[in-house]
């Protein structure tokens, strides 16, 4: 491409306006334009709704009400950013808001094509602005290498009629009617261009599998997605994730199901939803799901009805996951799942052997756990009389429930005990303080705690990390609960008191469901901040002020989020997932 | 010793890559006589550049030029006490420790101390700091307390620069010392040799200037000193307070006393002198006793090691030939030495990682004599290693991310075409003192960039960067 500027500005604009006339009542869907090789392609038809929730006057609000906003107020390059609105403002007599949307108000289409390719077609409401925007920016690009004493960064040339520009060497972009094309390279837009000429449609438009997977996303959604899967399974990273499971036990747990559908199918279609402040994304696979009778099909529930348990519900919680998942069936089938045995695998099959006194890991002890797998994360209240420890670590805990309690709690609670005696004797070797045994009642469930004492302890306000830690065994009714520390343990005595009460339902056709509260995970951060600080300059090498600003950035984002969400099953032959944010807006 | 050897040993000639072994005989009336520059031995960038990789871990251009306008003299009173308010850097750095410290592993408190290493107002106490950490070799491998390594290392610190009795004192009472020598406990039933053969062997006298019957007798002194919880604990009934010979003294000693005889051994400022001379001055050649014996002087009854080190500083040897570009830089040194000068901070995690890969992990000598050092730094895969590391650190991309960037630090200094972006680098990295076809080399084959643009000249700079890091000149300290 031409390093100099061919035409005028204004042939540039009768150009433009010309073709305009000429394009626009049969402009065709920005997928036509786009090559039918491309991998991903991500359509936003609505981009005024997300406009509306990510910039809209409560957003707005509540991003500027926030001290690192009006910390970086003060900072000369945000001043530099905001006048430069300011002055596009200005220009184009509008305020920023509806400047954005008029200007993708149609449609915003971003593909990823093969050869590191990228293209974003960008469809405007209003012409004339895109066109000024673009003249603004051009100026904008040329004062400032004038101004540097460098040469006029901004190349333009015609093809097909229509005139290509760059700004800087490498991006490539040109105006039809009103529709932006924008590509990191030449080669990116010519084919865009060749295809808007083409009369035999061979466009990524008229891929069956963009049309199959069109299908599954509801006409009301905001965005949608599709990604053709054949290509992202290559890639190496991605390649290795897919093939965890098989040397990776915890990985085949928790993730068959979605390993094995991914790996079987095709294409992967997301849509994207809004009601009032919630973001709802639903994807599918087009994959054969799980054979629920073979290896895989631990994680698979075995009837109409069944699935995951809906999560429990404890104070502070940050964090929940509920997964169904058969533990037996997935142990038994563990030379299928993960056939590599490593080390690692070999001394938990030790210690279980140790810890249950000789019994079989899969047919005595796995055996007598239901297929319902769930654990909390909450943040923890710490009691000043005990002290505080440094570093704040949130307690978690993992519930089962057991099919024969009563046969079986005495030995659980015998290879707790073993546990808690092995951990104290490895301590004991290297002269660390251990673990007490203690036997509260909690709501009339006796469980067993073990703790360290801070006893003799001078400074309580600022322990080791060990005192984040209180390992907890306890089995209301049928349920087996180990918790990191007392304090949740007994909330979720509490909690199991209550969905005891209720009777709760399986959420049927899904298998894992996670749920995380970021008002609640904002505050263990903030309990934390000062710690997060230090990591962050030694991990990062910023300043302590930088690395302010960045736990600052991430607290406000995860304050935004009130609720999140995500489910995975089955339902009508696809495999789903379904991920709901609610924000946190005034 | 006659004047055409002193003569000999002076000039520093440019682009001299001599790595070996000097045995010409060095007057020890010149050689600690303060260097003066004269018309025949000017002061010169090179010179600036050689006192801040020993006294410090490397400069950057303001302090080059600072350097080169205030001469030897003054520059080495500004290393040695620094007009900022060091105490109150030192607190503040203290903190960040103290809350590394909780855990039982030593990962952060190693990132700490490379950033204070790199931002510190006095290098020196931290280059000395380094020193005693790797003249005592306490580590964590063995001591598995973060907290004990932190209270040791800043003991280090307090004395780094002060007297080598009252830090030999601390020593032997100090935690992580008695983990790291395996006398956690010691009776006098059964006295342990640990602490008491580390103290006679490798941090006074030196092995084979003292026998076994000295170590039982010093090990008897040292009972009833035990490590309990994390802490020093005294219990005197488990002391043998018996008569003991040791080093051919007699009496009812304690470990103290201990100290106090191998203190007053004249072997042990000489030892001193030596470890501290190879860590100054140079690794390839062991100086003779004529040589040491006005240092030991210097230190004096009193060990004042800062009184040592700036006679070493001042000394006409230590601008001499004989010093300059005599030792290997050791990994910590070839690392801070790219980001002091490129001015920049990094992740000292991925850091302090990334020297351990090297063979220098801090708070874990590897042996109760510490990192040999010298030629051992250098070996095919270590300079590999070297060259990766300098890779990561240059590419502005990756585990270091763009921190580091020698284009906007050239633009900074008004060095805005290749050529001369390049020939700053030299000057910075090398002091420009390479051989000629060396350099010419590399400037000749730089791109005429009177039209290259921004993302262009910076992956240039970048890459002359690189390849002036990975010039043995700057694998010399």
């Amino acid at each position: 491409m031409s390093r100099t500027v061919r035409f005028s500005l204004g042939l540039w604009f009768s150009l433009l306006v010309g073709q305009a006339v000429a394009q626009a009542p049969a402009i065709p869907p920005a997928t036509s334009w786009i090559p039918q090789d491309a991998v991903i392609c991500l359509e936003i038809s609505h981009p005024k709704a997300l406009l509306d929730i990510l910039a809209g006057d409560k957003m707005t609000a509540k991003v500027t009400s926030l001290p690192l906003y009006q910390k970086l107020t003060a900072n000369p390059g945000f001043l530099g950013v905001t006048n430069l609105i300011r002055f596009l403002e200005t220009s184009l007599d509008t305020d920023w808001r509806t400047g954005l949307g008029k200007l993708t108000g149609g449609g915003i289409t971003f593909a990823v094509c093969p050869k590191d390719t990228v293209l974003l077609i960008v469809d405007a409401e209003d012409q004339r602005m895109l066109e000024r925007t673009h003249d603004f920016l051009r100026t904008m690009v040329q004062s400032d290498a004038q101004g540097k004493g460098l040469p006029d960064p901004v190349a333009s040339a015609e093809y097909l009629g229509v005139t290509g520009w760059s700004f800087n060497g490498k991006e490539s972009h040109a105006i039809v009617g009103n529709r932006f094309i924008l590509s990191n390279n030449p080669e990116g837009l010519k084919g865009v261009l060749d295809l808007r000429n083409q009369t035999a449609d061979q466009s990524f438009a008229t891929v069956p599998d963009y049309a199959a997977a069109k299908k599954t996303i509801e006409q009301n959604s905001i965005a949608s997605a599709f990604v053709n899967l054949g290509p992202i399974k290559g890639i190496p990273g991605i390649e290795k994730a897919l093939s965890q499971g098989k040397s990776n036990p915890l990985a085949a747990l928790f993730f068959s199901g979605m390993i094995e559908a991914i790996r079987n199918s095709q294409w992967l279609a997301a849509g994207l939803y809004i009601q009032d402040q919630t973001l709802d994304l639903r994807a599918a696979v087009n994959g054969k799901p799980v054979d629920p009778d073979g290896p895989a099909g631990f994680a698979m529930p075995q009837q109409s009805g069944e699935g995951a348990l809906p999560n429990l519900v404890v104070p502070r919680q940050i964090a929940a996951m509920s997964f169904y998942r058969d533990l037996h069936r997935f142990y038994a089938a563990k030379d299928d799942l993960f056939p590599e045995r490593t080390s690692s695998l070999i001394f938990f099959e030790n210690m279980m052997g140790i810890f249950f006194s000789g019994r079989d890991l899969t047919d005595e002890v796995l055996v007598e756990a239901r297929p319902h797998m769930r654990f909390v994360v909450a943040e923890q209240e710490y009691d000043p009389a005990i002290g505080t420890p440094q570093i704040r670590i949130p307690a978690f805990a993992m519930i089962l429930q057991l099919r024969d309690q009563e046969q079986f709690d005495e030995i659980v609670e015998e290879a707790w005990q073993k546990a808690v005696g092995l951990i104290n004797f490895t301590r004991g070797q290297q002269a660390m303080p251990g673990l007490i045994i203690d036997r509260p009642i909690h709501n009339g469930a006796k469980f067993t705690v073990a703790y360290f004492s801070t006893a003799g302890l001078k400074d309580k306000t600022n322990l080791h990390n060990r005192f984040n830690f209180c390992p907890s065994l306890a089995m209301p009714g049928d349920y087996l609960i180990l918790s990191s520390s007392d304090g949740l343990a007994r909330n979720l005595i509490d909690a199991q008191k209550q969905e005891a009460a209720q009777s709760v339902k399986p959420l049927a056709g899904k298998h894992s469901l996670v749920e995380l509260d970021g008002i609640q995970l904002s505050s263990i951060l903030q309990s934390n901040y000062d710690n997060l600080v230090r990591k962050n300059m030694i991990d990062k090498g910023n300043t302590q002020l930088d690395a302010e600003a960045s736990i600052d950035l991430f607290v406000t984002l995860t304050k935004l989020v009130k609720h999140l969400g995500l489910s995975m099953g089955t339902q009508d032959r696809l495999t789903e997932a379904q991920l709901k944010v609610e924000l946190n807006l005034p | 010793m006659s004047t055409e050897n002193l003569k000999e040993s002076e000039p520093v000639e440019p682009g001299s890559l001599t790595f070996a072994a000097v045995t010409r005989p060095i007057d020890p009336a010149w050689a600690w006589v303060p260097y003066q520059p004269d018309a025949q031995h000017p002061w010169s960038l090179a010179q600036a550049g050689h006192l801040y990789r020993r006294a410090a871990f490397g400069a950057n251009w303001d302090q080059l030029q600072q350097a080169l306008a205030d001469g030897p003299q003054k520059t080495i009173d500004r290393l040695l006490k620094p007009q900022a308010d060091v105490p109150a850097f030192n607190r503040a750095e203290d903190q960040f420790d103290d809350s590394a410290a909780g855990s039982d592993s030593a990962d952060s408190l190693r990132a700490w101390w490379l950033r204070r290493m790199i931002h510190t107002p006095h290098p020196l106490l931290e280059k000395m700091t380094l020193f005693w950490h790797n003249y005592f070799a306490v580590s964590n491998d063995r001591v598995k307390n973060g907290k004990l390594m932190q209270q040791h290392v800043a003991l280090l610190r307090e004395h780094a620069l002060g007297s080598f009795r009252p830090l030999l004192k601390a020593i032997v009472h100090d935690p992580a010392v008695l983990l790291s020598a395996g006398n956690a406990s010691s009776r006098k039933a059964n006295p342990n040799d640990g602490l008491p053969r580390i103290l006679l062997e490798e941090y006074t006298l030196g092995s084979k200037q003292c026998d076994e019957k000295d170590i039982a007798e010093a090990a008897r002194a040292f009972t009833g000193q035990f490590v309990l919880r994390g802490a020093l604990q005294s219990i005197p009934r488990e002391h043998d307070d018996g008569r003991k010979l040791i080093l051919g003294q007699e009496g009812n000693f304690t470990g103290d006393d201990v100290v106090q005889i191998a203190l007053d051994h004249p072997k042990t400022p000489r030892r001193l002198v030596r470890k501290l001379y190879e860590w100054f001055l140079s690794e390839t050649e062991s100086p003779c006793e004529a040589l040491v014996e006005p240092l030991v002087a210097s230190l004096g009854p009193s060990y004042d090691v800062m009184k040592l080190v700036e006679t070493i500083l001042r000394s006409n040897l230590f601008f001499s030939s004989i010093a300059y570009r005599q030792r290997i830089k050791s990994p910590v040194e070839f690392a801070l030495g790219m980001i002091h000068a490129l001015e920049a901070m990094v992740s000292t995690t991925q850091l302090a990682q990334d020297l351990s890969g090297l063979g220098q992990n801090l708070y874990h000598p590897p042996t109760i004599k510490g990192w040999t050092g010298g030629r051992h730094w250098i070996n095919t895969a270590s300079l590999a290693g070297r060259n990766n590391l300098a890779v990561a650190l240059l590419q502005g991309s990756g585990a270091y991310g763009g921190s580091i960037n020698p284009q906007r630090l050239s633009l900074n200094h008004q060095r805005s075409t290749v050529q001369s972006a390049t020939q700053f680098m030299l000057d910075l990295f090398i002091q420009n003192d390479l051989p000629t076809t060396v350099r010419d080399g590399l400037l000749d084959g730089l791109p005429d960039t009177s039209s290259t643009v921004k993302t262009d000249f910076d992956a240039i700079v970048r890459q002359s960067a690189l390849s002036i890091v990975t010039l043995a000149e700057y694998h010399l300290a």
